[in-house]
């Protein structure tokens, strides 16, 4: 039956329309021991399952984006449509059952169509019949079924009333295929072909004509939607005319107000902001404080030796700079799935689609962008979901420009320099300020590359907003889990093994070739001698010699080859700066006082170069522009290549924003020293 | 004649004809704007595009500059 598949059973795959409670039908007939498959060559995961053995059935399922037609739009769309006709893993499908939102069925139905005209296996799953029913209305499965020429069935989500009919339904259509033996041949062209979108409509409102049944009074659910029944009569049956949910109406009538609407969006998105923050910090503190206790437990109980650091230093630190930002993950993707399951998030990109047009971007860059300011990587994945690729490239090249949480240690820590010590309000302030200033820089930059985007992503493709505003419905709380789990596990998967292995690298650049260092440990304690083993360490090491080649270009901006070491460790991951710059200050005292000794040290820190003072107000300024700008950041690099389908923008991103970094810098540090401020 | 970015607050319309040289022409058939269909103007936003519009019983939110290429009757 299937040529060049492992599979040996008949594949099921389901599809349908974005919000047609396709997933709920998923989990039902799946149970909860579904594997995630990834398309190959992209990032897009589908589910597959066998389905439940209780049903009696051996197939297997597969899940797959949500899709309005078979002609793709964005690239998300492209590979799932490219997966209908031919799986690379699991082949064509046997089956396809297409779930159709029961009162939507006036736009749900084209794709069924395109799909029955294409050749394709159907079987049409009803769902939300229960909304239909308080309008007094139902769909007749025999009418619907004889015009569409496939087999109808409805199946409620929550009371899984009808999934015993769908089995009898599924099993009947693998069989009348089983007899035939041979596959019906699918031609990829065909859908677009044979008939237009424009004629499949004129014969949905034939079907439609045809299909609603008004539910008489003893079937009737409850009284309150006898009430209904008049106005529907009235307004629907007789116009043959659906109306928009009257509570999203009201409820949009707010939220969409011309003035209050675009002022709670804000409030909204400064909600998300700050919670990102405030709920992720201590998560992140008890992340840290793990992991540096894990680092000191294997370094007290195994001999000092290459190898013991190796695990700590290398092993251990490296895992815990990548599981650091996963609270912020998960919060920023349990709120983004909040919003967007309760149908908000469409609304916002509503709102801010005309500024960010301005500048090139599109509505759909909005979310790519705001998960940018937790971590690029998943930002930039994100921006799989806009069809046009001016955009598209558009709003990946910015995103590393968002300040990400990475840099939230760096901030602290100067700033912490910065700020007097009974004064720390200035800093929330200073903090304020900075991310200010780098929404403001990435529109800019995204203003000044769209000026040169026909050299940059040379593709002038007609820029397009339509998305639809879906009904607004209690979120529910599984498929946001779900989903917040599978995207912070994407990010361990994609980013944990570069910045594992960067760490690694930057731990070997630190520790040789000088591994006994001769220092004078006379009169020393344990710990403390092993401190200024590691720092004597660290100055005969190869990454001290980098430091010293670079020193030519630290010193126009006020800084030495201690920084610049840095400054090169931070593009493992930029946290790693802080702990680097410990390394480096020869400050490894442990536990509550390591900032604070971290900031006297910085403070009576000296260039080696020039003699000066190293942490002025003027440098450490500069430092904060610099990592403003600078993508330090290997993980981003790599996913920004893989998204983009080439080395250019992300080399060019590397370019532009690191050399923007050190020129923004040299002019804050010389500015500010040219008005006296050291 | 009245292009559906021409609509006023609460007003509605019937399609007439969908510009079809317009390259967002086969999406927005795609999503349920054909003729004989009456939409509605439900919202607008804070900088007056993109509208929101109901179409067989769906709110869809789409740019003025697609929009008007939605021929009311």
């Amino acid at each position: 039956m299937r040529a060049n598949v492992d599979l040996q059973v008949p594949l099921i795959t389901l599809v349908g329309p974005p919000n047609s409670g396709k997933t709920t039908l998923f989990n039902t007939l799946s149970g909860k021991n579904y594997k995630t498959v990834n398309y190959p060559g992209s990032t897009v995961e589908y589910y597959t399952s066998r389905i439940l053995s209780k049903y009696n059935i051996d197939a297997e399922l597969l899940d797959s984006p949500g899709i309005v037609s078979l002609i793709p739009e964005s690239p998300d769309e492209k590979v799932a449509v490219d997966s209908l006709y031919s799986h690379p893993k699991l082949g064509a499908p046997d089956l396809l059952l297409v779930t159709l939102d029961a009162c939507q069925l006036s736009r749900h139905l084209l794709l069924p169509k395109q799909l029955i005209y294409a050749g394709f296996n159907v079987v049409v799953v009803l769902t939300m019949t229960d909304i239909l029913a308080k309008r007094a209305q139902k769909v007749s499965e025999n009418t619907l079924s004889e015009q569409l020429n496939c087999d109808v069935v409805t199946v409620n989500g929550r009371s899984k009333k009808g999934i015993e009919n769908l089995i009898k339904i599924i099993n009947s259509n693998l069989e009348r295929l089983n007899q035939l033996d041979k596959k019906s041949i699918i031609n990829y062209n065909l859908s677009e072909n044979k008939k237009s979108s424009l004629e499949i409509f004129n014969e949905i409102e034939e079907i439609l004509n045809n299909i609603y049944e008004p539910i008489k009074h003893d079937e009737k659910i409850d009284l309150a939607s006898a009430n209904n029944e008049l106005k529907v009569f009235q307004n629907d049956i007789l116009n043959n005319r659906p109306s928009p949910d009257e509570i999203t109406l009201k409820i949009d009538r707010v939220l969409l107000h011309r003035f209050w609407g675009f002022l709670i969006f804000l409030i909204v998105m400064g909600i998300t902001f700050t919670s990102i923050f405030w709920i992720a910090q201590p998560l992140m503190i008890l992340v840290d404080k793990l992991f540096a206790n894990l680092n000191s437990l294997v370094v007290n109980n195994f001999q000092p030796g290459w190898l013991t650091y190796l695990f700590s230093d290398g092993v251990i630190s490296g895992t815990g700079s990548v599981l650091v930002f996963v609270p912020q993950i998960i919060i920023l993707f349990l709120i983004l799935g909040l919003l967007e399951d309760s149908g908000y998030l469409a609304r916002g990109a509503m709102l801010i689609d005309k500024p960010l047009s301005k500048i090139g971007l599109n509505g759909r860059s909005f979310v790519p962008m705001i998960s940018g300011y937790a971590c690029a990587i998943p930002a930039i994945i994100a921006a799989r979901t806009i069809p046009n690729r001016r955009e598209r490239l558009l709003t990946i090249f910015i995103i590393p420009l968002m300040s990400c949480s990475a840099r939230l240690p760096v901030y602290a820590l100067l700033i912490a320099y910065l700020v007097p010590r009974d004064k720390t309000w200035i800093g929330g302030i200073i903090l304020g300020g900075i991310y200010l200033f780098s929404l403001l820089t990435s529109v800019a930059v995204a203003f000044l590359i769209n000026k040169f985007k026909k050299r940059i992503f040379n593709s002038e493709e007609f820029s397009s907003f339509i998305i639809e505003l879906p009904t607004y419905r209690i979120p529910k709380l599984s498929s946001v889990i779900n989903h917040t789990y599978n995207s912070s596990k994407q990010y361990i998967l994609r980013a944990g093994p570069i910045i594992l292995g960067f760490s690694l690298l930057l731990w070997f650049l630190t520790y040789f070739p000088n591994i006994n260092p001769r220092v004078e440990t006379n009169g020393l304690g344990v710990e403390q001698r092993e401190n200024v083993e590691r720092a004597g360490r660290l100055e005969s090491s190869y990454a001290s010699e980098l430091g010293k080649f670079i020193q030519p270009i630290m010193i126009p901006i006020g800084m030495d080859w201690r920084i610049g070491v840095s400054l090169i460790s931070a593009f493992a991951a930029r946290e790693v700066f802080v702990s680097s710059l410990a390394l480096t200050f020869k400050v490894t005292t442990e536990g509550d006082e390591s900032q604070n000794t971290l900031l006297t040290s910085l403070k009576n820190a000296r260039n080696e170069a020039t003699g000066e003072k190293l942490f002025t107000f003027s440098t450490t300024v500069g430092l904060i522009i610099f990592f403003v700008f600078a993508l330090q950041c290997l993980s981003t690099v790599a996913v920004s290549k893989k998204e983009t389908g080439g080395w250019k923008i992300p080399l060019l991103q590397v370019f532009i924003f690191t050399s923007l970094a050190y020129i923004m810098t040299f002019m804050t540090v010389n500015g500010l020293r040219f008005f006296g401020i050291q | 004649m009245r292009t559906a970015a021409e609509l006023n607050y609460g007003e509605s319309g019937i399609i007439s004809e969908i510009d079809s040289s317009h390259p967002s022409s086969k999406r927005i058939i795609e999503h349920g704007f054909t003729p004989g269909q009456t939409i509605e103007l439900i919202n607008k936003s804070i900088f007056n595009d993109p509208i929101a519009v109901s179409v067989r019983g769906t709110l869809i939110a789409i740019r003025k500059s697609e929009a008007g290429c939605i021929k009311l009757k």
